[in-house]
């Protein structure tokens, strides 16, 4: 009896250290991840929350600003992730040395607590969980993005290619009408030399055969030639002479290949939102280093690139160094004439492509239009004044309705004073 | 006879070619009329020529260098603008001091800060504006952060849904001011005044379904 009480209790013991063993290895194996619920609806519930909750943080497959969130349900056991999501603070303080570390790996950064049940922890995990065994959807982001650089293309191609269609219809069309003519000739002069009796001069000029010399040397054409020639000499030079101090067309390569066309076109970022002093100063600004990295602390490669940019390492390097970026003026008005940014885009509104073109096009910015005093002055004939919620311009307004029935334009408030511009 | 002829036809073109040239091109900034007055003598801010030799041709400088030659190079890295001397306090119209408030302190801010400004529709209109130029393109049009710079740069918050929406207008200031998590300081872009606006206008965002 004792014996075999003893043994029963050995046996129990074993089979409890077994058990414990078991249970311990598919812990370790499985932690939570066996109480993970597959409900479609509870996972439908988890990405709601983590959208909601987490995503400003972390991402399923990368990391963002906390850790890719991939297996973690594989990684730490269900009450530990539970505690930490709900007060992360509370289990770094406690010491637990995964946390400790975790918090050291990212730079101390703080992980806000949440006020979650148990049951939404659950399904937030679920969610991950479900993301987790599908994949990261790399494919699917790059196809976006290339998508939307061949959507953005058409624009353009389309204009010039439509173009030269039109060209090359109509150079068909005359090349018809040449050989028909020709046929036509020939057709002709053969039914006349069959048919008719023609006198001598006639039959001169039937039996008359095509000379390229002959054609060169008749007056009428050189006539032609000369005319042609002299006109086209006369027109680059007369051209080449206008753009004598003018640059437009200027389009200098940067010391960082920055696109307008990627920033300000694709990506639709304001104007205003780099060249910050548009609005409240003469100029408008190149903006410092600083505002690139409020994106490029983040984004160091082109959207499907697998390596980081070499251009987006020159702002690193330039930061690093505490060295300035040499960028190359390309709009310049010498200082002959007084030009105010904030005059006319906050109090005129004028829009930035007015006088700069479409700059969310380029790839390399380049001067758009003249900026010669002409240009200038053309703007301010044509002008109205922005006048709407502008108490400075009241008085003046209705003078000028006293005089005038038309609008008024910048020409009518002395616009076209000298001393306006130059002083 | 027909030498000749040919011989002035080169010429012409010759001619032709070099009156073509004055064009601005790429790398070439076409023919200046009276250089002397497109190139500043006085230090300029934005363009800046570090060339010593540039310009030479026409100089009339006592130092010898180039007449376009525009450094100055007593400042550090040469560069034309300095620095304002640190600890420099930003004069400001309607007399706003400095914002002391810590980065790491946004807890703070969220708990003593107030706005300013009431929340009128023109504030509201303006904020909106300034949301426009300044935010849009992250946090999206309606806030809910697909902007399309957003949904690359990842991490961009809806703004009424879960946390976010309940987070105080001194919170919302200090995040636009300093930065927090993955966004950037936008105090050196947007002016004391133009943050609360967008502050305000945030909050309608906030308290959308």
């Amino acid at each position: 009896m004792k014996v075999s009480s003893c043994c029963w209790r050995l046996t129990s013991l074993a089979f409890t250290l077994l058990f414990l063993l078991i249970s311990n290895i598919s812990f370790a194996q499985e932690a939570g991840d066996s109480e993970i619920p597959s409900d479609e609806s509870v996972i439908s519930s988890g990405e709601t929350l983590f959208n909601n909750n987490c995503r400003v943080c972390h991402a399923v497959h990368e990391q963002v600003v906390g850790p890719a969130l991939n297996e973690v349900y594989v990684r730490r056991p269900l009450p530990w992730l539970q505690e930490f999501i709900k007060n992360s603070q509370k289990v770094i303080q406690g010491g637990d040395e995964y946390a400790v570390n975790l918090y050291n790996q990212f730079n101390k950064t703080e992980m806000p607590s949440f006020d979650f049940s148990n049951e939404e922890v659950l399904s937030i995990l679920a969610y991950v969980k479900s993301e987790t065994e599908k994949g990261p959807a790399v494919a699917q982001t790059t196809d976006a993005a290339g998508g939307e650089g061949v959507a953005a293309q058409p624009g353009s191609t389309v204009d010039s290619g439509f173009v030269t269609a039109i060209l090359i219809a109509l150079l068909v069309v005359l090349v018809l009408i040449l050989v028909v003519l020709g046929i036509l000739i020939s057709v002709v002069t053969k039914y006349i030399k069959q048919k008719s009796e023609l006198n001598e001069t006639d039959q001169e000029i039937v039996d008359q055969k095509f000379s390229l010399i002959k054609l060169a040397k008749s007056p009428g054409f050189i006539w032609i030639v000369t005319f042609v020639f002299t006109a086209i000499v006369l027109k680059t030079v007369i051209d080449g002479l206008l753009t004598v101090g003018v640059q437009a067309g200027y389009a200098p390569t940067q010391p960082i290949a920055f696109s307008h066309k990627l920033h300000a076109g694709d990506f639709e970022i304001d104007c205003n939102y780099c060249h910050t002093g548009v609005r409240i100063s003469k100029n408008a600004n190149i903006p410092s280093p600083n505002i690139c990295m409020n994106c490029h602390s983040g984004i160091n490669k082109v959207t499907g690139a697998t390596e980081s940019s070499k251009e987006i390492q020159k702002i690193y390097d330039a930061i690093e160094n505490n060295e300035p970026i040499r960028w190359v003026r390309v709009h310049n008005l010498p200082d002959l004439a007084y030009f105010n940014h904030s005059q006319h885009v906050k109090v005129g509104g004028i829009e930035c492509q007015t006088c700069h073109g479409p700059v969310e096009t380029m790839e390399v910015v380049q001067q758009s239009t003249s900026l010669t005093m002409g240009w200038c002055i053309d703007c301010h004939r044509k002008t109205e004044i922005n006048s709407q919620g502008n108490e400075y311009y009241d008085k003046l307004v209705e003078l000028h309705s006293e005089t005038s029935k038309d609008p008024m334009v910048v020409e009518d408030i002395g616009g076209l004073e000298c001393a306006k511009c130059h002083y | 006879m027909l030498r000749n002829n040919i011989i002035s036809a080169i010429v012409i073109l010759v001619i032709v070619q070099i009156f073509s040239s004055c064009r601005a091109k790429d790398d070439h900034p076409g023919v200046e009329y009276a250089p002397n007055m497109y190139h500043s003598v006085p230090y300029e801010g934005l363009s800046q020529i570090t060339d010593e030799s540039e310009g030479k041709w026409l100089s009339s400088r006592i130092d010898e260098k180039g007449e376009y030659f525009n450094t100055n190079v007593n400042n550090p890295h040469n560069m034309n603008m300095r620095e304002p001397v640190p600890g420099t306090v930003k004069r400001t119209e309607d007399g706003y001091l400095p914002y002391r408030i810590p980065k790491d302190s946004v807890e703070l801010a969220g708990r003593i800060l107030t706005n300013p400004l009431d929340s009128t529709t023109e504030v509201i209109n303006q904020g909106k504006e300034l949301y426009a130029r300044f935010c849009v393109h992250c946090h999206g049009e309606n806030g809910q952060g697909d902007g399309k710079v957003g949904v690359v740069f990842k991490g961009v918050p809806p703004y009424n849904v879960g946390r976010v929406k309940d987070l105080s207008e001194g919170y919302v200031f200090h995040v636009i001011t300093m930065g927090k998590g993955r966004m950037g300081a936008h105090g050196s872009q947007v002016s004391y005044e133009d943050r609360w606006k967008i502050v305000r206008y945030v909050q309608t965002l906030q308290n959308q379904n």
